[in-house]
Order: structure tokens, then C-alpha cells, then sequence
């Protein structure tokens, strides 16, 4: 038995603070139980109401993001998949999440997170007040979302969010591997 | 005009339109799969009913414990359709905004619903 195995990657986590870890397939069913998980688990840590609210929040928008845009990988049809972690490091919380892009969106993704990085806590404030009331369909086709999700993102994160897009292994042509953290 | 009840689920809040009494209740959570497919009849609905009516007041519950991005921004359209309403009835509608005392992101979408909605009256409700 590999039993070893486990307690190398319990012992791992633990040092690292990994409050929550999952990796594998999504679904909105496998969302709603991990909500539950998580709301418990923060619960325990006797978090908060307000940040813990904001980890849940934060958590919630990454994984829809995922389920939304992850393409599914290219031997299973519409299998999407991702990965997200739940950390707590000196006094705060870390939520980073990844998951396979097409690579055509990639320069789509960098377009609409480049310009937030680059803004005061005041201009994403406002950012987000004007894409709120913004109801005019937006010309991107692709989006599924309210065009919020990441303005959302770096609105709770005390930290400026931070992302990274790397060639999938293996499919190179195809796919990209999207990682997107905040900080709460 | 029918009333919309639905039931809560983990991941849809209970809605709770009684278009025959103006009592409108949402409660719960919000951040179904797709948000948009979930809410489109319930605004359409709502939009309807708006339409018929003519100066008789409303009561709207926003009760809410969390919703998403995709949920906020359909709100958002719901209370400009209430707004509307008021603007040519003043006076006639009522926000009842919930929100727990420790909850500053829902405090705070509220003061911005009020800045922006200024034809309906905002009575922020804190619950403890």
C-alpha cells in the first residue's frame, strides 16, 4: 500500500497552510458540495463573518470561472476540469485556481485582467460600479459571465490579483494552463 | 398575474412574488450554473405585472445571504425595472434591504443601489 503517500501530501499541505484542495472533474453539483465543505471548514477556523464571506465569495467566482471556460480536455468530450486551493499564510487567506483555456483566448483573458492590475482599490471600485449598471449586451460573444467576475475578484482581494498562462503539456497548439490567486 | 413561488434550493434563492398582495420576497443564496437562464423568466414575469399596474405600491424583500457576480448584475436589472415603476409612481416602491451587520460587500452594494435608484425608497433592515 501507498499509504506513505498520503501522509507525504497531508504533511505537505499542513505546512503550506492548505486549508481545502481539489482537483478534478467540474460540475455545478460538485461545486454546491465543495461550497458546503468549505463553509464548514471555515466555519471552524471560527473565521470572521465578513472575511470569511469574502473567501467564500472569492472561491465561488474562481470555480465558475472554470466550469465556464475551461474547454474540457481533448480525449473527454465535455469533461471540464480544475483545480482550486484554499490557504491560510500569516494571517491570510489564499485562493488560487487553475484550469486548462483554449489557447485562442488567451490574449482575451490578458486583455480584460491586464487593465485591473494596473488600477487604485478606488478605480476597480468604480470599474466595477460602471460594468454593474453597464446593461447593454457586451460585444464579447464568448463571455458568459456579467463581465464582473474578475473586477469581483480584485475588488475583495487585498492583494493585487495575480495570474499566469503556461503552454498545457502535451497539447501545446491546443490548450494553456490558466492560474489566477487572490489574496483575503 | 400569477404568483412565482419557488422553493430555495443550495444554489437558487427562494423567490417569493406575490404579484396578488405587491409583496415581493427573495431570501437565500444565489449562484446557480447559469444565472441568467434561471432569472430571465422571473424578470420577465415581473415586468409584466409592472406594466399592468398602475400607482399601487410595492414591497420588495431583498433578504439575500449570498449571491454572484452574474446574480448581482441581473439584480441590478431588476431593480432598474422597479425604479422605472417608481419614477412614474413615486413613491410606491419599497426596498427592504437585509443585510447581516458583519456583511460590508451587501452593506455596501446597497448604498450603491440607493445612489443609483433614486426613485425607490431604501430602507436598510440590519439583522444581527
Amino acid at each position: 500500500m501507498l499509504i506513505d503517500l498520503f501522509t507525504v501530501f497531508r504533511e505537505e499541505a499542513d505546512a503550506n497552510g492548505i486549508v481545502f484542495y481539489y482537483s478534478g472533474i467540474l460540475s455545478q453539483n460538485v461545486i454546491i458540495t465543495m461550497s458546503d465543505s468549505l463553509k464548514q471548514k471555515l466555519q471552524i477556523q471560527d473565521e470572521k463573518g465578513a472575511r470569511s464571506r469574502k473567501v467564500f465569495s472569492t472561491f465561488i467566482e474562481m470555480i465558475q470561472n472554470a466550469l465556464h471556460y475551461s474547454p474540457g480536455t481533448l480525449d473527454s468530450d465535455d469533461t471540464k476540469e480544475g483545480s482550486i486551493i484554499v490557504g491560510k499564510k500569516e494571517d491570510k487567506y489564499f485562493i488560487i485556481c487553475a484550469n486548462f483555456i483554449q489557447k485562442q483566448h488567451e490574449m482575451r483573458i490578458r486583455d480584460k485582467i491586464d487593465p485591473i492590475l494596473e488600477m487604485s482599490a478606488d478605480e476597480i471600485r468604480q470599474a466595477y460600479r460602471t460594468q454593474l449598471k453597464n446593461d447593454q449586451h457586451s460585444d464579447d460573444t464568448i463571455s458568459k459571465g456579467a463581465g464582473l467576475g474578475f473586477l469581483t475578484l480584485a475588488r475583495d482581494s487585498v492583494e493585487p490579483i495575480q495570474y499566469a498562462i503556461q503552454d498545457a503539456i502535451g497539447y501545446e497548439n491546443e490548450l494553456s494552463c490558466f492560474y489566477l490567486k487572490a489574496t483575503i | 398575474m400569477t404568483d412565482i413561488y419557488i422553493p430555495a434550493t443550495s444554489d437558487t434563492p427562494e423567490i417569493n412574488f406575490k404579484f396578488s398582495s405587491n409583496t415581493l420576497s427573495m431570501s437565500g443564496e444565489a449562484y446557480p450554473e447559469n444565472g441568467v437562464e434561471f432569472f430571465r423568466p422571473i424578470l420577465r414575469q415581473l415586468q409584466n405585472h409592472l406594466k399592468a399596474l398602475n400607482g399601487d405600491a410595492i414591497e420588495f424583500n431583498f433578504q439575500l445571504t449570498y449571491f454572484n457576480s452574474v446574480s448581482t448584475k441581473i439584480f441590478y436589472s431588476m431593480f432598474e425595472l422597479l425604479n422605472e415603476y417608481a419614477k412614474a409612481h413615486p413613491n410606491c416602491v419599497l426596498l427592504n434591504w437585509h443585510h447581516d451587520e458583519e456583511d460590508d460587500t451587501i452593506l455596501e452594494l446597497g448604498q450603491d443601489v440607493q445612489e443609483d435608484f433614486t426613485w425607490i425608497d431604501f430602507n436598510a433592515v440590519v439583522v444581527a
